[in-house]
């Protein structure tokens, strides 16, 4: 059962690389030339990570390689089975991954391994699940504008001003408004799956969007570019942590948490049962959860760490200023394996095909 | 011994114990069945329902089945927040709709038959191993009807047992404590009521403790009734203990007089046997001496006879002896001294009369009575040994012809160192008071009677008892 779960892991994840190409860095001490002791795959970019990876790799005399992959990558493991086996991409030791749902069906199918240890027993119980699935950073979800838009209009503070700035602006907005692809980005699904079942304002959304011809791209960061380069103004459901480093580089970009609510998603670690290095994994992820790890964490990736006496960057100030009840997380829990069904998936992409691509039929097979 | 010797408290706090461990035990064993079936039924509720809430979702749309999912269901199956869940929805011809495509052994037939009386289709419940861990699944059928459609999809939810085992754990634990709280009062509360029972037993024996050897007045009678008993015996022992201690005393006040005296007397004749010139005197005064001491050295050897008797009485066990043996055998002893006298022995009785007794007691009571008899004939007279069934009882009968006991003297004889004055034979005054004694010690009732014409019949009625 094991060898067969860690090869289809191994597979599936081996067929990712097929799709596009991923970016692999290995963190090690200058002098050491070995093959990685730790391999992790996460959806975060590298070069948000590599800070944080170069020093622990250093401090524990690790050879370790981080390969970023598209969060729909990681795991569709257990969505299809139609993989293909052209590349031979080691299985990982760790995977890091904003895509909640995803991360714990993962669990629930059986292919994480438990871990306990001190450091784990001190997260709360919130962030984690069965000892096998360890939330690591807090993610607000936002909406980022581009104030030059506004001339003069007031900043919108929640979901309902932006609907009337849409609606006021008219064809200024048109084509100007860009998320993340739902269909193949996790976290853009799992948020707005979150917004479906969250807000009034939902549909209102919806049919806003699609009139304005809302743009898609394939992860935040290419929508912050989109942002930057002008080909958006307003951005929706973006992840927290880089739209505040984005909007601190270029003051005419703000970052919102909208107030009527705010999903706040969690990033979360798991080590697969395939994991070649556990124990290195295991080492990683005490280091992660400590405190004096989280508060790395927060300082070196911008990240908002989960233990709060570990906060101290200026986006968890600043979430912590905020009022706590526009918060609704994400619960880490068995109500995400909703957002994993084929069925609810196709009964979601539908409503948004219909909304988004109003001149396409909608999707009639249940595959995303 | 005092391993034999178990301790009353020991007993009884073990016997609670092993009481109490047995309730315990099946307190603990009832529990768990309990814990269980309460986890089992609650978290079955949930699967329940959860399948419930994903079935009043699917639909028919266009000859299609459409199944949308409510949250609440997921909602939930967290309630059992570390457990794994697993959920299919397959359609007639046992297509996945959605869900987990590998479900194992998914009842289809039971699910169909599964119907109430009004043909409602029923929650079917089963365990099985899934994914490395054992599952409860609920599966449960639903008829789908859209104009012309008809179709039956089977709704499958599943959750592995974590909550329901920390359920049943918690509640097993929660009984276990109290039965432990339980067992540690009940037993502090025994061994208080054990030691309390018990009080009086302690009290008794320390008042005996604390008791001078010399002090045998009666305890007092401050126990319970189950112990009242034994405080009587123990008093009626004491009681008796003290007759005895009486007894002694007066017989040692008597013993010594009786020795005093003589003794006094033979002093003084061999003072003046001493002093006489007179050889025919002296001669008169010497055979008065060795008089005087036969006749204490008789005193001494009833003394000593019933010294003897006392201690055998304490400390020989009764055996059957036969009465006619006895009887014979100091006749046949005595027959020689008597002839000397000019007294003449007779034994009459055939019957062989058996008691349960003292043989050499016996033998001393015959013995003196026939010497008494014998010593206060007259020459050419009969003494005659009579041994007579009477019923169940039996009587022995020494009759003499001489001079016999007046009325008013008959009860003092028995007296101890009683003498008749008018008798000059030698005596110590020992001999029937021994014999009355023995006769008592094998309940028997020694009694004087005249003998006709002249004479006395001293009788010994053994009662039926005695007899074999």
């Amino acid at each position: 059962m094991k060898a067969l779960t860690s090869l289809l892991l191994g597979l599936c994840l081996a067929a990712i690389g097929g799709v596009q190409a991923a970016t692999t860095e290995v963190f090690k001490r200058a002098n050491v030339d070995a093959p990685p002791d730790l391999i992790i795959s996460g959806v975060a970019p590298v070069a948000r990570f590599a800070p944080f990876l170069q020093t622990f790799a250093e401090r524990e005399g690790l050879v370790v390689s981080y390969t970023e992959r598209m969060s729909n990558e990681l795991v569709p493991v257990t969505f299809d089975a139609d993989a293909d086996t052209d590349d031979e991409i080691p299985s990982p030791d760790l995977i890091l991954s904003s895509a909640m749902e995803q991360q714990l069906k993962l669990v629930n199918d059986g292919y994480a391994q438990p871990y306990r240890s001190d450091v784990i027993r001190e997260l709360p119980e919130w962030a984690q699940w069965r000892d096998e699935l360890f939330a690591y950073a807090f993610e607000p979800i936002v909406m980022v504008i581009n104030r030059d838009l506004l001339a003069g209009a007031e900043l919108p503070q929640s979901r309902d001003q932006l609907l009337q700035l849409i609606r006021a602006k008219g064809p200024l907005v048109d084509g100007k408004i860009g998320m993340t692809d739902i269909e193949t980005v996790g976290l853009g699904y799992l948020t707005w799956a979150h917004d479906s079942r969250q807000s009034r304002t939902y549909g209102q959304l919806l049919e806003t969007f699609g009139n304005a011809h809302l743009r898609l791209y394939p992860d935040s960061e290419s929508v912050l570019q989109a942002l930057l380069k002008g080909e958006i103004f307003i951005a929706y459901n973006l992840v927290g942590s880089y739209a505040f480093d984005f909007s601190n580089r270029y003051p005419w970009i703000t970052t919102v948490m909208p107030a009527d609510y705010t999903s706040v998603l969690m990033r979360t670690a798991l080590i697969p049962k395939s994991a070649q290095h556990p124990e290195a994994a295991r080492r990683f992820l005490d280091d992660l959860l400590s405190t004096s790890g989280q508060a790395r964490l927060g300082e070196q990736t911008g990240l908002i760490p989960v233990i709060s006496e570990a906060g101290s960057s200026d986006t968890f100030a600043f979430l912590r200023e905020k009022s706590h009840g526009i918060f609704r997380p994400i619960p880490l829990s068995l109500q995400l394996l909703l957002q994993t069904d084929a069925e609810k998936r196709r009964l979601l992409l539908n409503e948004w095909r219909a909304a988004v691509y109003p001149q396409q039929k909608p999707a009639t097979d249940s595959a995303p | 011994m005092s391993e034999r010797r178990g301790s009353i408290r020991r007993q009884m706090l073990l016997m609670t114990s092993m009481v109490l461990v047995v309730v315990g035990g099946a307190a603990l064993w009832s529990a768990h069945l309990y814990a269980d079936r309460a986890a089992r039924l609650s978290y079955d509720r949930l699967l329940r329902g959860a399948a419930l809430q994903i079935s009043e979702n699917i639909h028919m749309l266009d000859g299609r089945v459409v199944a949308d999912l409510p949250a609440s269901a997921f909602d939930m199956l967290a309630m059992a927040p570390r457990d794994r869940a697993f959920y299919a929805i397959i359609d007639s011809g046992k297509r996945i709709v959605t869900g987990y495509a590998d479900l194992p052994s998914v009842p289809f037939d039971t699910l169909l038959e599964a119907r109430d009386r009004e043909g409602q289709f029923q929650p079917t419940l089963y365990d099985v191993d899934y994914r490395g861990e054992m599952v409860r699944f609920l599966g449960v059928a639903k008829r789908l009807i859209e104009a012309d459609n008809a179709e039956t999809v089977y709704i499958v939810v599943g959750q592995t047992l974590k909550a329901r085992k920390a359920l049943a754990d918690e509640v097993g634990w929660f009984v276990l404590q109290f039965v432990a709280l339980f067992f540690v009062l009940t037993l502090a509360l025994l061994m208080l009521g054990i030691w309390r029972v018990l009080r009086p037993l302690n009290r008794l024996q320390h008042a005996i403790a604390e008791r001078s050897p010399t002090d045998l007045q009666p305890l007092g009678n401050d126990v319970p009734r189950e112990i009242a008993p034994l405080l009587d015996t123990l008093n009626y022992f004491m009681a008796q203990l003290q007759i005895s201690l009486d007894q002694l005393k007066r017989f040692t006040a008597e013993a010594a007089h009786q020795i005093r005296t003589p003794l006094a007397g033979l002093h003084s004749q061999a003072q003046n046997a001493l002093d006489e010139p007179d050889p025919e005197i002296r001669q008169r005064q010497l055979s008065h001496v060795l008089e005087c001491s036969e006749s204490l050295t008789r005193t001494v050897n009833q003394l000593l006879q019933h010294a003897n008797l006392t201690h055998r009485f304490q400390s020989q066990p009764r055996v059957k002896v036969s009465l006619r043996q006895i009887a014979t055998e100091v006749c046949r002893s005595l027959v020689i001294w008597g002839l000397d006298r000019g007294v003449e022995l007779v034994y009459e009785g055939d019957e062989d009369v058996s008691v349960t007794g003292d043989a050499f007691a016996l033998e001393q009571m015959i013995r003196n009575l026939v010497e008494n008899a014998v010593k206060y004939s007259p020459a050419g007279s009969l003494v005659t040994l009579r041994l007579t069934e009477v019923g169940a009882g039996a009587e022995l009968e020494v009759s003499d012809q001489g001079p016999g006991i007046s009325d008013e003297e008959k009860p003092r004889v028995f007296e101890r160192f009683y003498r008749s004055r008018n008798i000059d034979q030698p005596g110590s005054g020992l001999g029937l008071s021994i014999a009355r004694e023995v006769a008592q010690y094998h309940g028997a009732e020694l009694e004087l009677h005249d003998n006709q014409p002249q004479g006395l019949v001293v009788r010994v009625r053994f009662n039926g008892e005695a007899i074999h």
